[in-house]
């Protein structure tokens, strides 16, 4: 079972399928389920397959409910507010218990949609028929979007995207050299991994005070329309289009998947998810949690779930497979040529982040196959360049720790440092 | 209960992956386009690490490194509101410029197979798009399997594997509207004949009128309809509305309606074409790029590719917007020229929308695909000729603006990945078809003006019957190169965009 390590400071009543669910205001709603113990937010396309909160970062898709009548929205990235209705899709006649989950037991494997009934007779058009009607996640929404005001259209020296331990380190090394800057940060507080990892031996968080850091700013595209680029970014449901002359970006990693039986169910989560929640919303998603993966982010969550008061199991073994209906019952773990199996409530999976390349790559970065860590991630020189006038650092660049990412963020700082004072007479 | 998902935004499992391997689908590209993995709200951010990893696996031999490619990233980073996108402006009188580049023609070179390519065929097809797949399996079918296909990307690279799925019988001129007729006919049974399911579904078109001009234009072309069997009927917008009841019909003044056009998913054809030709002895050779040709006594003796030489008596350029370049290696100058077209999805939504829906004035359309999502587009009046396949945020705007004008509540839904694709664009709207003045073994088979797809199973029917008995046909001798030196042009103005 979860828990709340804190007493919830300031509740807020949101309604689920028609009940309430009490949570700490502006929280996020995907954070207020795990911590009652919820752990079906929706069903699964296909096989309509229970589905719970994962990465807890806006980079996967466990966790879509219809919110006050807009159809697919992120839980995790939703704050909880008074009154907010929240509806679970695309399950009949609920998430908890939904009759079309007999897809999933009829097609153990997987469903072979090119060839499945192709061409018999009549049938094939009920299948057709019957296909069309399961489609899609969400209803369309129920009303037209509320006006939006026109774009902040601007112009910006050195824009650094991400404001982890890259691009603190960076934007703090700017401001010494007296470089003026804009840090976008996508979450509502920088400190990306030194918020919400649990790294031995990270820097702490310290955000510039002089400088532009906008929080809560989701950078959504790099465009050259006209051959000039610039940054698409939503803040407050408005779009900017930011034209920079410089950039940096320091926006980190997606978690990584690891592939194993039953890797999608609820109460499976990525690594950082579960330290988020212990350290940012002060939830412990179980009491008995397998930490599995990767050794050393393995001992370094399940020293952080002990100190919260929970047990962590199975600490850096390989998993081989979760069992659990509706969510996580037991683990099958591999360790030391042993197989074992232990029961638990919450799994994290420890393993490096996958860079998050796409806005890098957008920008003209190359993107190659890192054989070693088995992950893509964007190529760069020593400095961190990675195309003109496009710097890179930290995790984007592969596997590292936080302290090695803000040393990255430095030297890419120095580097644009050097290229602003060349440029200026 | 026992997958393992590797995607589960689309309920992609490991089994599946491996399946996809097994047919020969070895690269990132490839496996995404036959899985769908990657293709769903996260847009692969949860899934990539996971696919290649398993393809680094599985896949024989072991691919290199330089051979595990990333898909290209498709703007937007995240899920985002037309209603923000609709917020911005641009300026019409302007041309759009490059936009995200596409990282098409970049996979190439480190996925071109090692061993050579077959020394000789009788007929060697040049692109393998849906024009050039349809066209070999209709000859293997009439048993001329001694066939080479050459595709320079993988399956689904090029145009065919980029557009919005619409099949319609509404056009205007009554040769395209009976090509259309046949391959509807053809798709319809496309499962039964080819054993791939290509998710047809006949919703019907609803095309809309703002001016006078296009309803003259969309009255003209019902007329031509019904006279050739298509039951095209102009509707008020009140009785368009009965149609499509979420639509507004602000400026509309009258609307074509014909229930027996149809929506399908484009991908499925390519790898039915392929599969059922192979079957049949046809090679089909991907990332193999055409480099020039060996010439001698007025006709095209070998194609020369960067696998190797292949000495054959027929070659038939099917390269769709790639083909003037493809000719022009040849010698021969071919009239057709690119023109980008951006197309955007949304996220899937459960069924609403049956028809796809079709602003003439403007150039918009769009429709909902089986697995839910919004997909359209909007042709740009001022798009410059010339090979781009930028993505812009121009595009995002001029077709959120458009699309909540006709649809106010699709301002919530996400823009979950815009693309774009080439229009093969000859000067009068028809296509190059027949042999080439002074190379009469170098058949064409192009500029089908962004409706190639909805054409091809029609078309390549026609063609392998014209090419096997070589009984004369008129669609070979009416739509053929020379047609432009000898001034006689075929017009068709019921283009979108």
């Amino acid at each position: 079972m979860s828990q709340r390590l804190a007493p919830v400071t300031n509740p807020v009543t949101i309604e689920v399928d028609g009940e309430s669910l009490t949570a700490e205001a502006g929280e996020p709603v995907a954070v207020a389920f795990v911590a009652a113990g919820r752990t079906t937010l929706s069903r699964s396309i296909k096989y309509h397959r229970p589905r719970g909160p994962f990465c807890l970062s806006g980079g996967c898709s466990q966790c879509l409910v219809r919110i006050d009548g807009v159809p697919n929205q992120f839980a995790c990235q939703t704050p909880a507010r008074s009154g907010m209705r929240v509806e679970r899709q695309n399950a009949f006649p609920d998430a908890s218990v939904d009759v079309l989950q007999a897809t999933d037991f009829v097609f153990k494997k997987w469903f072979n949609h090119h060839e499945f009934l192709a061409g018999v007779p009549v049938v094939e058009k009920v299948m057709l028929q019957i296909a069309r009607k399961l489609s899609g996640l969400g209803l369309l929404p129920e009303k037209p979007a509320p006006e939006r005001p026109k774009p902040v259209i601007e112009a910006a020296g050195v824009v650094i995207v991400g404001g982890g331990a890259a691009g603190l380190a960076a934007a703090r090394r700017l401001e010494e050299r007296g470089v003026t800057f804009l840090l976008l940060e996508r979450e509502p507080a920088c400190g990306g991994r030194l918020l919400v990892g649990c790294d031995d031996g990270a820097p702490a968080i310290v955000v510039p005070k002089s400088a532009q850091v906008r929080t809560g700013a989701t950078v959504v595209g790099v465009f050259a329309d006209e051959g000039r680029r610039f940054l698409a970014v939503v803040q407050n449901e408005r779009l900017h289009l930011i034209f920079p002359e410089r950039l940096l970006l320091t926006n980190g990693g997606q978690p990584t998947l690891l592939t194993f039986p039953n890797n999608d169910l609820p109460g499976v989560f990525a690594s950082r998810a579960v330290s988020r929640m212990i350290r940012k919303h002060r939830v412990l998603p179980g009491k008995r949690i397998a930490v599995v993966g990767e050794a050393d982010e393995a001992k370094q969550l399940a020293k952080l779930i002990t100190t919260s008061g929970g047990t962590p199991l199975a600490v850096g073994a390989e998993p081989v497979r979760v069992h659990g209906l509706r969510s996580v019952q037991a683990i099958t773990v591999s360790a030391a040529g042993k197989t074992e199996k232990l029961d638990c409530d919450a799994v994290a999976l420890c393993a490096p982040q996958s860079p998050a390349f796409e806005l890098a790559r957008a920008a003209g970065a190359r993107v190659g196959w890192d054989a070693r860590a088995r992950l893509f991630a964007v190529e760069a020189d020593a400095a961190g360049k990675a195309a003109a006038e496009l710097w890179v650092a930290g995790e984007l660049r592969g596997p590292m720790s936080a302290a090695a990412a803000a040393e990255q963020g430095l030297v890419a700082a120095e580097a644009i440092a050097a290229a602003v004072k060349g440029a200026t007479p | 209960m026992s997958k393992a998902l590797l995607c589960p935004c689309e309920d992609v499992t490991s089994s599946e992956v491996e399946h996809a391997i097994e047919k020969g689908y070895c690269d990132v590209e490839s496996v995404k386009r036959f899985t769908g993995f990657g293709t769903g709200m996260c847009q692969g951010k949860q899934c990539l690490t996971a696919v290649a990893r398993l393809l680094e696996d599985k896949v024989q031999p072991k691919p290199k490194p330089s051979q595990l490619m990333a898909f290209t990233p498709r703007p937007p980073l995240f899920p985002t509101e037309l209603s923000l996108w609709a917020s911005a402006s641009f300026d019409p009188a302007k041309a759009p410029g490059g936009g995200v580049p596409d990282a098409i023609g970049l996979t190439e070179h480190a996925l071109k197979p090692e061993h050579p390519v077959p020394a000789k065929a009788k007929v060697v097809i040049i692109g393998g798009g849906i024009l050039g797949l349809s066209l070999a399996w209709n000859l293997a079918q009439r048993g001329e399997t001694d066939v080479v296909v050459l595709e320079k990307g993988y399956l689904c690279a090029g145009a065919s594997g980029r557009n919005g799925g619409g099949v319609r019988m509404q056009w205007g001129t009554p040769t395209l509207i009976q090509l259309a007729r046949r391959s509807i006919e053809l798709m319809g049974r496309f499962a039964r004949d080819l054993g791939v399911n290509v998710w047809f579904r006949q919703g019907g078109y609803l095309f809309l009128a703002k001016s006078d001009a296009v309803v003259a234009k969309l009255e003209r072309a019902a007329a031509l309809h019904n006279q050739h069997g298509v039951p095209t009927q102009i509707l008020t917008p009140d009785a368009a509305r009965d149609v499509v009841p979420h639509l507004t019909m602000t400026g509309v003044k009258a609307a074509a309606w014909n229930p027996l056009d149809a929506v399908v998913f484009p991908w499925p054809f390519l790898w039915g074409y392929a599969h059922a030709a192979q079957k049949l002895g046809v090679k089909v050779e991907t990332f193999t790029k055409v480099v020039g040709f060996e010439q001698r006594d007025g006709k095209v003796t070998k194609v020369i590719t960067d696998r190797g030489d292949i000495a054959c008596e027929t070659v038939v350029l099917a390269a769709g917007a790639w083909s003037p370049a493809v000719a022009s290696l040849a010698g021969v100058a071919l009239p057709n020229e690119p023109h980008r077209h951006e197309i955007c999805s949304t996220e899937p939504l459960k069924p609403f929308l049956g028809p796809l829906v079709s602003v003439l004035d403007s150039g918009l359309y769009f429709s909902q695909s089986m697995r839910g999502e919004i997909v359209g587009g909007m042709g740009d009046p001022k798009e410059p000729a010339g090979m781009n396949l930028g993505s812009t945020q121009r595009f995002l705007t001029r077709y959120s603006q458009a699309l909540t004008e006709q649809l106010p509540q699709a301002g919530r839904l996400k823009i979950l990945r815009q693309w774009s694709g080439p229009y093969d664009v000859t000067p009068d709207n028809s296509p190059i078809l027949g042999r080439t003045p002074g190379l009469p073994n170098l058949l064409q088979l192009s500029g089908f003006v962004g409706h190639g797809f909805m054409m091809a199973p029609a078309v390549a029917e026609r063609m392998a019957a014209w090419m096997a008995t070589g009984e004369s046909d008129e669609l070979f001798e009416r739509f053929t190169l020379s047609r432009f030196a000898e001034g006689r042009l075929e017009r068709e103005d019921m283009i979108i965009g």
